[in-house]
């Protein structure tokens, strides 16, 4: 499932640090379209979406030599090379301050993507065979995870939006990575 | 510190999701480099998060590919030659480790076998390539070869005649220089003053040679003959044999005594006595 195990990571790195076409080749068949899937869903519009890849890729492979296998997983560097370069995007286009300011209720109450504003949803509806495995979470858990991962906020503003402790954030951050790795084994 | 109390506390979640705070990170990071059972938290919660993009991986613009590489390109980013990678990168890529996709489209089943088609079609014109190539140099070379060998016989060809030339130089030049032999030039008749011949007689041995200096070649049955005048009377002294070249001097028989020489044309084998009509050249003493 995971592409680490069709060629070991070392491997990989140093393919990358040949930086010729086959290692980009390699890189853009095997791992752009589980970063576009991050990315898009930070971005939430296939226009942004294209070109937040494109500088993400440029980033991983002007970045690679600086990679340090001793401080993590190479695709964990990657998808979070993907991730913030998309939450910076997202900064930049003032999408942040807007989703912020969502009244609580929108984020919370409604069952049904209740973290999506109308327009998001919409923009959303613009990608081909977009799946979302965190529906499959309970609702606590998907919101935090969404707000943590997909939208960049930090603890206190979890807590502060959410309305509850700072521990109880980690306490929940801790169960939905369970209810992740439970749904995952589910999927392999 | 409680290592159990402090991995199931959620930290190590929250610093891979990217809430933990600086603190909470420089301390994650001291405990992570000696404490494996953290480490391997770590890497499970990643695991995790990475598990999470396979499965939402979507399927990008086909275009978005060439596009990134052109614009690599662009920037430099870029090794031009793809035979660099080394023994074990080539081998973990031939060894077919990376025909999987982790990309969950909704065509995932069909990505493997488009991957393993496009590496084979690569190597395919790769070797394509090569044999064309190698074809090439190989007719190259042959003819290289043919051109050489050519040259060869035809060097080999002059040579011969060079050296057979200069025999025949150096026969002449070796009665030339011998004092003993009398060197009779004999000049065209009237109706024929642009035949020339030339005869070598040994005073000492008696010995006669002819050499044809400017004769055209004897029509067929026909041969030249030399006569030696002797008090008048021309003696037979020989027939230039057939197969001699004109310009080689060769001998003929002993004349003890002459005042000059002549040559007529006569049938093959020669006569008894010379046909006038047919005088070519002559000289005296």
């Amino acid at each position: 499932m995971s592409p680490l195990h069709n060629l070991p990571e070392e491997t990989l790195i140093l393919l990358l640090k040949k930086k010729n076409q086959q290692a980009f080749s390699y890189l853009y068949d095997n791992y752009a379209g589980a970063l576009y899937g991050v990315v898009c869903r930070i971005v939430t519009s296939t226009e942004h979406a294209e070109e937040v890849i494109q500088d993400v890729f440029v980033k991983i492979w002007k970045h690679v030599d600086l990679f340090d296998a001793d401080k993590g997983r190479l695709y964990t560097w990657m998808i979070n090379i993907a991730r913030n370069t998309a939450l910076d995007y997202r900064k930049s286009k003032g999408v942040m301050n807007e989703m912020k300011n969502q009244p609580l209720s929108n984020i919370v109450n409604t069952q049904e993507e209740q973290d999506q504003s109308q327009a998001e949803r919409s923009a959303r509806a613009d990608f081909i065979g977009f799946r979302n495995i965190l529906d499959k979470l309970k609702p606590e858990c998907r919101i935090l995870i969404d707000m943590a991962y997909y939208k960049g906020y930090t603890q206190q503003e979890i807590a502060d939006e959410l309305n509850v402790p700072l521990g109880t954030v980690k306490t929940r951050t801790k169960a939905a990575f369970l209810q992740l790795q439970q749904l995952l084994k589910e999927y392999r | 510190m409680d290592i159990e109390a402090y991995i199931s506390s959620g930290i190590i979640e929250s610093y891979v999701l990217g809430l933990a705070s600086e603190e909470e990170i420089s301390i994650l990071n001291c405990i992570r480099k000696n404490n494996t059972a953290v480490e391997q938290a770590i890497v499970e919660a990643e695991k995790a998060l990475e598990g999470l993009a396979d499965i939402q991986a979507m399927e990008m613009p086909l275009v978005l590919k060439q596009d990134i590489w052109n614009r690599l390109e662009a920037e430099n980013l870029v090794t031009k030659e793809d035979k660099t990678a080394d023994g074990q990168v080539e081998q973990a890529l031939t060894d077919g480790k990376i025909i999987q996709s982790p990309v969950q489209t909704t065509d995932a089943e069909k990505e493997p076998k488009r991957i393993v088609q496009r590496q084979f079609y690569g190597w395919a014109i790769a070797a394509s390539v090569l044999l064309a190539l190698s074809i090439g140099t190989n007719v190259f070379f042959y003819q290289q070869v043919k051109e050489g060998k050519k040259l060869l016989t035809e060097t080999n060809a002059i040579l011969d005649t060079q050296k057979a030339s200069l025999t025949v130089l150096q026969d002449k030049w070796s009665l030339v220089k011998n004092p003993a032999v009398k060197t009779i030039p004999l000049k065209g008749v009237e109706n024929k003053p642009d035949l020339h011949a030339l005869v070598f007689w040994d005073q000492s041995s008696k010995a006669v040679y002819l050499s044809l200096e400017q004769m055209p070649a004897a029509p067929k049955g026909k041969q030249y003959q030399l006569w030696a005048m002797v008090d008048g009377q021309p003696v037979n002294a020989g027939v230039f044999p057939l197969k001699t070249k004109e310009q080689m001097a060769s001998k003929m028989l002993d004349i003890p005594k002459a005042q000059a020489f002549a040559i007529t044309l006569e049938d093959e084998g020669g006569k008894p006595v010379p046909t006038l009509t047919e005088l070519c050249v002559m000289g005296g003493i």
